[in-house]
């Protein structure tokens, strides 16, 4: 359905900002920065903690109004995406939620679904409920389908919040640090799944993280961010030691980037 | 006052119309109230019934010095009262707690002096407080039923976006949810089924619909739709338990029935107690 429309739009680079300022309050935390990202493409945001990572993400999902600049997604401003953000997948850092909500992991996958569909019309539940049983297998939870959500570890929620954005197919997937509040081992693990789903599902992908040594290993491209963009370009060029004291003064003095 | 009731009287008692009315409306306010409620709740928004019931005092005040008919004055109060309120919470730092402790001091504060000037008129004010069920007309239970079909129609085809909007704002923004509209239409429904029920049985019980019938609920169930049907049912049968309750031992209803939503939360607070 959705999906149509973006390959149509496949010409287009998947997000393109620029000269974009987003105000926080009475400062600018982002001012002017532009970019572009291809579609298909693993780019992570880096920067230090208060640098406007997280402003830069909300400010192109449309949840924070931005003061000047313009950001598209497939060549069409996102005030105009209209249905195609069905196929945008979002994975939000801080994720409080209450522990007792009464919902199931596989509700809570099933929320993910195509909006408006109606579950009395032939078939439809049959094929929402098998959906949402492969995207759990794709991400090895469907051995808890029917847990509470309030009862998974931080990893197994992201994983959960993975197969929410794998239960119609996206095109693009943006992760607010996926990673915060989960230990090393779930992190290793996310990003190997992250890798493979982005090739079996053609996903771009667009993350902010704080870890560079992961970023080294699975992204393509990384944009150095700290109200300003400050550089960009291949991991293994751009993350050089000179251009990380830029980014994020001496206190990043203690990573030693290996080529 | 007997406490031993032959099932003849007891039948006859509920063949009588207005008792059969006050059953029906004990119910379809149960139900009402466990399906609004579930999300009420969810949504933290447990102090809102016990503030828009205290607005209805000034409601009452503002309804008669205005010579309008009590039930208009107010439920286009509280629903103005209502919007108000989310208004606010939107447009100001402060949290929902403290705007609606303001909207509880100002509506008793304001609605006091107004009752003031109301001169050896205070029957309003009692009806506010306690309310009537036994008193429920025909045209409150169809207002009700055209109320609890509204909600139920729009929750059917909203479901699963209400949900997203209630478990995380900004995964429901972007998938393209007008959270803002389905946040304010919400606030309408809730303070009209709220003006219904203080109707039936007052500011100082119409919290406990809202709140009890959900709250046990969520002690029980572990997943959404069969803690909304067991919140909706909760209420319909506590509704419904209540009135036959009162009217067999001649008990006042409205706290009749909360007396039934009590025992159910409590019965399900002990078997879903962590061991």
């Amino acid at each position: 359905m959705s999906v149509i429309n973006y390959q149509r739009s496949a010409d287009f680079p998947a997000i393109s900002v620029s000269d974009l300022t987003v105000g926080r309050g009475r400062y600018a935390a982002i001012e002017s920065v532009s970019f572009q990202l291809s579609a298909r493409t693993n780019t992570a945001i880096v920067g230090p903690n208060g640098g406007g990572k997280s402003t830069l993400i909300q400010a192109i999902l449309g949840l924070i109004p931005y003061q000047a600049g313009e950001i598209q997604i497939w060549g069409s401003r996102i005030e105009d995406l209209g249905k195609r953000w069905h196929s945008i997948g979002y994975i939000p850092q801080k994720f409080p939620f209450d522990r007792s909500f009464p919902l199931s992991v596989s509700e809570l996958v099933g929320l993910g679904y195509y909006r408006g569909y109606f579950p009395w019309r032939g078939g439809q539940l049959k094929r929402k409920r098998q959906a949402v049983e492969f995207a759990l297998e794709q991400v090895n939870l469907q051995d808890r389908a029917n847990q509470a959500i309030g009862t998974l570890s931080g990893g197994e929620l992201k994983r959960v919040l993975l197969a929410y954005c794998l239960v119609v197919p996206r095109a693009l997937l943006i992760l607010d640090e996926a990673m915060a509040g989960v230990d090393a081992t779930g992190e290793a693990e996310f990003a190997e799944l992250l890798a493979k789903l982005k090739t079996e599902q053609s996903w771009t992908i667009l993350q902010v993280s704080h870890d560079l040594d992961m970023v080294s290993r699975y992204c393509d491209r990384v944009l150095c961010i700290n109200q300003r963009l400050l550089c960009q370009g291949v991991p293994s060029i751009t993350l050089s030691r000179e251009n990380l004291n830029a980014v994020y003064g001496s206190t990043i003095t203690g990573y030693v980037h290996h080529h | 006052m007997s406490i031993t009731i032959n099932l003849p009287e007891w039948l006859s008692l509920f063949s009588l119309p207005f008792m059969q009315r006050a059953v029906a409306g004990g119910i379809l306010l149960g139900l009402l109230g466990g399906l609004l409620g579930s999300f009420v709740i969810l949504r933290k928004l447990s102090l809102f019934g016990n503030g828009l019931g205290h607005a209805a005092i000034l409601g009452v005040v503002v309804g008669v010095l205005l010579d309008l008919p009590p039930t208009i004055a107010l439920i286009g109060f509280l629903v103005v009262c209502g919007l108000g309120v989310i208004y606010l919470i939107d447009r100001t730092d402060l949290g929902s707690d403290t705007i609606l402790g303001i909207l509880v001091a100002g509506s008793v504060a304001l609605g006091t002096i107004g009752f003031s000037f109301l001169k050896g008129y205070r029957g309003n004010l009692l009806s506010v407080l306690f309310g009537d069920i036994l008193a429920i007309n025909s045209g409150d239970l169809m207002a009700l039923l055209l109320l609890l079909g509204a909600t139920v129609t729009w929750f059917v085809q909203t479901l699963p976006d209400q949900v997203l909007l209630t478990f995380n704002v900004d995964l429901a923004k972007v998938r393209g949810i007008p959270v803002q509209r389905y946040r304010y239409l919400f606030i309408v429904v809730l303070s009209l089924t709220i003006a219904l029920t203080i109707r039936a049985v007052g500011i100082l019980l119409v919290n406990a619909f809202l709140v009890i019938p959900a709250a046990t609920a969520k002690l029980v169930c572990h997943q959404f739709i069969p803690f909304l049907v067991t919140a909706a049912g909760m209420g319909a049968g506590s509704g419904a338990i209540g009135m036959i309750l009162s009217g067999s031992f001649d008990l006042p209803s409205g706290p009749s029935i909360v007396l039934v939503q009590l025992c159910g939360f409590f019965g399900a607070a002990f078997l879903s107690r962590k061991g």
